[in-house]
C-alpha cells in the first residue's frame, strides 16, 4: 500500500498579495491584481495588462534575504520568497532541509533578468556585471539557487511543461513520496513576467487587453501575471514521526496528453476530461464528491470552451461550483498550478468558494456558469484543480480534507 | 490583382516554408485550410504576420482572419480593400 | 524501485558519431578540430512528413526522430507515457525568438519560435505523432534532466499502471550559446578537437549536442537491448558524501565492485571536475576497466543519456566499440554488467546500472 501523501506547508507571492494570508485576504476582498507592468520595458506596457508582483527585484532580494541581488533573477527571487513562507509554515528547519526534494517549475528560467543584457552577453567587446547573469537563463538555474540558499539537498528537478508545469512538479513529488524515495518534498512553480512571454503570447493573439473574462462569451484572451508557490508535501509516516499538522491531501492526480495539436486544446476537451477522470478515480473519490473545480479558465476562446465541454462531460447536468482564480492572479505560467493548489486548500481549509471576476454572459457553444459570488461557510472537502498547457499537456490535481 | 495574387503565394511558400509548391499549385480560390494546402492555426497566425509586415495591414481579432485568409482570392480583395487607391 | 528491472526494449542515438544509422561499433572516431561537437543529422524525410516538417526547428527534427526510431527499433506499439529531459530545449529558437523582439521591435512577430521554445514541444510533438494520450512530462534540469526522466519512467514502470514509456533527451548547440558558455570558461581555451580531448591538462571541456531515446518496458521483448537495473542521483555532493554513495549504490543492488565488468565515466578533460572519477573508482573499482565516452559526442546536459545507449549498446553486442578499445588495457572478460558514473560540471552526478539482457 502507497503512503498517503499531505500538503503541510505552502508559501505564496503573487500580485494579489506577498504570502498566503495576503493572498487570503485580497481573494475574500474581491482585489484583482491586475495593472500596467512598472518593471518590463514593453512597447506592450499601457495596452496589455498584467498581473504584476509590485516590488522592484531589489525589494524581492530584501524581502528573501538575499544581501546581494548580483545573479539572483526575478524568477529565483520571487520563488526564494514563497519556498521560506513554505518551510516555515511546514514547521521545517535547516535541520530537516538536506532530507527534504525539491522539485520546481518554470517555463523560461532566468529570462526576465537575460533579456536585459542579452544583447551584451553575446557582444564581445561588452563587458561588466551582467556577467553574473549569465547562466541564469535555463530552468535549473533559479532551483538550485533556492535549493542552495535553504539547504534543500535530498533530490531537485526541474518540470517545464508550459502552463501545466507546477501541477506536474507536484505530481512528480508525490510520485517520490510514494516510492519512498523522499519523505518531504517540496514542489510548485516560479514565474516572472517577461518581454519575452509577453510577445511570444500575443504573436500567439491571445492576450485580452482588457482584464481577462473567463468563461465568458465576451472573452478575448489571457493577462499573463507572476509570482511563485510552493507546497510541502509529506508522506504519512513522516507526518507522524514529526507531528506535522496536516492541511489538506493530495489525493489524486493525473497528466494526460491531447495529442492533437502544438498549442491547441481538442474542441471536445479530450485530455481536460481524461485528466480529470483519472485524478479522480485515483482520489478515490465520485463526481459527487467535489464541491469546487478550480478550472484552468485562461479566458482564451479555445481553453474555456474545451475546459467547459469536458466540465459537462464529466459531471453531466451537476457540474460543481467552478471559478477560475485568474482575473485575480494574471496567468503565472509555471506557477500556475501550484499558486491554484495553495487556493484549493485555502478553498478547504476557510470552507470559501470563490469568485470567478469579470463574467457576464454564458458561452454559447458550452452550457456552463462560473460561480461570481464568494460563498463563505461552504462546505469544501474536495476540490478539484486543473493546469493545462501547450502541447496538449493537461494535469488536474484532486485536494481534499484531511480526515 | 493578378500580379498581387502571385506575388502572395510566393510570399506564402516562403513565410510558410512550403518546400515542394510552386506558385501554380496553389488555385485562388481553394481553401488555404484543412482540405486545400493543409495549414492549421499556427499558419493562419504566420499569415496574419505576413500581411502586417508586408502590407502593413493589422489583422486583430483571430475571427476575422479567418475569413480573410480563406483563400489566395479573400487575402488579395482584403488588401486591396486596405490599399488607397 | 531497488530490485525493479527495466528492459531497454529498443533505442535510438543522434550523435556526433554514427550512431543513428551507421556502424558504429567498426566506425572510427569522427572528429571535430574545433572545441565543439556536432551531431550527424540523418535524413529526416524518412521519418516526418513533409507538411509537418517544413515549420520544425532542428531540435524539434532531431528529438522527433529519435524517439521515432528508438521506437520503430523496439518493434513495439506506441508508448503509454512519454518522459523528456533536456537541458536548454530548442536554443536556436528561443535565440530568435530574442532576435525577432529586437529587430521588429516587438511587433508583427512569428509565433513559431515562441511555440517551438517552449521546454516541452518535443514532447508535444511525439504524442502527437504516436498518438499517445498518457502521462507526458518534460524535466530541464542541467546534468539531472534525463535523470530525472528515467527515474520518473523507472517509477511507473514499476507502479504497473503502464506497459512501455519513452523516455529521452535531446540538446543543441549553436554558435551564440557555445559563445555565451565560452565566456564563463566552460571550454577549452586552445582548440583542441575531440581526438585530444584527454591529452591536455587545461580546464574547460568541448561541447556537444544529441539526441537519445529510449522505449523502455517490464518485459524482456525480442529486441530487448539491456537492462536497466538502479540508478541514483548525488547533488552537489561532499567528496565524503560521493566516497559513501558508491559503495552504498552497489550494496543496494547486491553487487560487488568485482562484478562490474566495465566502467563508462563522464570524464570530459576538464581538470577542475575529473578528479571526482580518479578519486571514486581508484578507491572503489580500481581494477575494473574504464573508458571515457564524452570524446564521442561533447559535454552537454543530457550526455548522460549518449553514456547509457553506449552501455546498452556494449551489452547488446557483448563487445566494445573499436573507438573505444585503446582506453583500456585488458578488455573485458565478460560483459555483463556495466557501471555509468557521470557528473555535469562538478553539480549533478549520477551513477546507472545496467546488465545484459
Amino acid at each position: 500500500m502507497a503512503e498517503r501523501v499531505f500538503i503541510t506547508g505552502m508559501g505564496l507571492i503573487t500580485a494579489i498579495g506577498d504570502n498566503v494570508m495576503e493572498n487570503l485576504r485580497s481573494l475574500r476582498l474581491q482585489q484583482h491584481g491586475m495593472g500596467h507592468t512598472r518593471h518590463i520595458n514593453t512597447i506592450h506596457k499601457e495596452v496589455l495588462p498584467v498581473a504584476e508582483v509590485r516590488h522592484s527585484t531589489a525589494q524581492l532580494a530584501a524581502i528573501a534575504g538575499v544581501p546581494t541581488v548580483q545573479g539572483y533573477t526575478r524568477t529565483t527571487l520571487l520563488g526564494l520568497i514563497a519556498m521560506k513562507e513554505a518551510l516555515q509554515s511546514a514547521g521545517l528547519t535547516e535541520t530537516d532541509t538536506p532530507s527534504a526534494g525539491f522539485i520546481n517549475a518554470s517555463t523560461v528560467g532566468g529570462m526576465c533578468d537575460t533579456e536585459k543584457v542579452y544583447f551584451d552577453i553575446i557582444d564581445p567587446e561588452q563587458h561588466g556585471e551582467f556577467l553574473d547573469y549569465i547562466d541564469t537563463l535555463d530552468c535549473a538555474d533559479c532551483t538550485q539557487r533556492i535549493a542552495d540558499e535553504t539547504g534543500i539537498g535530498a533530490h531537485i528537478a526541474t518540470i517545464s511543461t508550459a502552463c501545466s508545469s507546477s501541477a506536474n512538479a507536484l505530481m512528480y513529488g508525490a510520485r517520490l513520496i510514494k516510492h519512498g524515495q523522499l519523505d518531504i518534498a517540496i514542489c510548485g512553480g516560479t514565474e516572472a513576467l517577461t518581454r519575452f512571454t509577453i510577445n511570444g503570447f500575443n504573436s500567439l493573439k491571445n492576450i485580452d487587453k482588457r482584464h481577462c473574462k473567463p468563461f465568458d462569451l465576451d472573452r478575448n484572451g489571457l493577462n499573463l501575471g507572476e509570482g511563485a508557490a510552493y507546497l510541502v508535501l509529506e508522506s504519512e509516516s513522516q507526518v507522524k514521526r514529526r507531528g506535522a499538522k496536516v492541511l489538506a491531501e493530495l489525493s489524486g492526480y493525473c497528466n494526460a496528453n491531447e495529442a492533437f495539436h502544438p498549442t491547441a486544446p481538442s474542441p471536445e476537451g479530450d485530455g481536460a476530461y481524461a485528466a480529470m477522470k483519472n485524478a479522480l478515480a485515483m482520489s478515490g473519490r465520485t463526481i459527487a464528491d467535489v464541491q469546487y473545480v478550480n478550472v484552468h479558465g485562461t479566458a482564451t476562446l479555445n481553453n474555456d470552451a474545451s475546459e467547459g465541454k469536458a466540465l459537462l462531460r464529466l459531471f453531466g447536468d451537476k457540474v460543481p461550483m467552478f471559478s477560475s482564480t485568474k482575473p485575480f492572479t494574471g496567468h503565472t505560467l509555471a506557477a500556475a498550478g501550484g499558486i491554484e493548489a495553495i487556493f484549493s486548500v485555502l478553498a478547504i481549509r476557510e470552507q470559501m468558494v470563490f469568485p470567478n471576476l469579470n463574467f457576464s454572459d454564458k458561452m454559447e457553444e458550452v452550457d456552463v456558469t462560473p460561480e461570481t459570488r464568494l460563498l463563505e461557510q461552504f462546505p469544501v472537502r474536495n476540490v478539484l484543480s486543473n493546469s493545462f498547457g501547450f502541447g496538449g499537456n493537461n494535469a488536474s490535481l484532486v485536494i481534499s480534507k484531511y480526515e | 490583382m493578378e500580379a498581387l495574387k502571385l506575388k502572395l503565394k510566393e510570399q506564402i511558400i516562403e513565410a510558410l516554408n512550403l518546400q515542394d509548391t510552386k506558385p501554380e499549385d496553389i488555385d485562388d480560390n481553394a481553401p488555404l485550410f484543412g482540405e486545400g494546402l493543409g495549414l492549421d492555426s499556427i499558419d493562419s497566425l504566420e499569415l496574419m504576420v505576413l500581411l502586417e509586415r508586408q502590407y502593413g495591414i493589422k489583422v486583430e481579432d483571430p475571427r476575422e482572419g479567418r475569413k480573410i485568409l480563406a483563400s489566395v482570392q479573400s487575402m488579395a480583395e482584403f488588401i486591396q480593400s486596405k490599399q488607397p487607391a | 524501485m531497488s530490485k525493479h528491472r527495466c528492459y531497454i526494449q529498443g533505442s535510438a542515438a543522434i550523435s556526433a558519431q554514427p550512431t543513428f544509422d551507421g556502424d558504429f561499433f567498426s566506425a572510427p572516431l569522427t572528429t571535430t578540430s574545433a572545441n565543439n561537437l556536432v551531431a550527424m543529422e540523418p535524413d529526416y524525410k524518412a521519418f516526418i512528413p513533409p507538411n509537418s516538417l517544413r515549420r520544425m526547428s532542428r531540435m524539434l527534427k532531431m528529438g522527433l526522430t529519435t524517439a521515432l526510431k528508438a521506437v520503430q527499433n523496439s518493434g513495439q506499439p506506441s508508448p503509454d507515457v512519454i518522459i523528456t529531459g533536456t537541458g536548454k530545449g530548442s536554443l536556436s529558437d528561443t535565440e530568435k525568438f530574442i532576435r525577432d523582439i529586437e529587430a521588429y521591435k516587438e511587433s508583427a512577430l512569428n509565433p513559431t519560435p515562441f511555440i517551438q521554445s517552449t521546454y516541452n514541444s518535443v514532447n508535444g510533438l511525439i504524442a502527437l505523432q504516436q498518438k499517445s494520450t498518457g502521462y507526458n512530462n518534460t524535466f530541464v534540469h542541467r546534468g539531472f534532466s534525463f535523470e530525472n526522466a528515467l527515474l520518473d519512467s523507472l517509477l511507473q514502470l514499476a507502479e504497473g499502471n503502464v506497459q512501455r514509456t519513452l523516455t529521452g533527451a535531446f540538446e543543441e548547440m549553436t554558435a551564440e550559446h557555445f559563445y555565451i558558455k565560452s565566456r564563463i570558461g566552460f571550454w577549452k581555451e586552445a582548440t583542441i578537437g575531440n581526438a585530444a580531448l584527454f591529452e591536455h591538462n587545461t580546464p574547460g571541456s568541448i561541447s556537444g549536442e544529441g539526441s537519445t531515446f529510449f522505449l523502455l518496458g517490464n518485459d524482456k521483448t525480442p529486441h530487448a537491448e539491456a537492462v536497466i537495473t538502479g540508478m541514483k542521483m548525488l547533488y552537489k555532493p561532499s567528496a565524503e558524501a560521493l566516497n559513501k554513495a558508491l559503495p552504498q549504490f552497489l550494496q543496494k543492488h547486491d553487487i560487488q565492485p568485482g562484478d562490474i565488468d566495465l566502467v563508462i565515466t563522464g570524464r570530459n578533460g576538464d581538470i577542475n571536475t575529473d578528479h571526482y572519477y580518479r578519486v571514486l573508482f581508484s578507491a572503489h573499482c580500481p581494477h575494473t576497466p574504464e573508458v571515457p565516452f564524452k570524446q564521442l559526442c561533447g559535454e552537454h546536459d543530457t550526455a548522460g543519456a549518449f553514456a547509457v545507449w553506449l552501455a546498452a549498446q556494449i551489452l547488446k553486442r557483448r563487445a566494445l566499440p573499436a573507438i573505444l578499445q585503446p582506453y583500456v588495457s585488458h578488455l573485458p572478460k565478460t560483459f555483463r554488467r556495466v557501471l555509468i558514473y557521470n557528473h555535469f560540471i562538478g553539480e549533478q552526478h549520477t551513477f546507472f546500472l545496467l546488465e545484459r539482457v
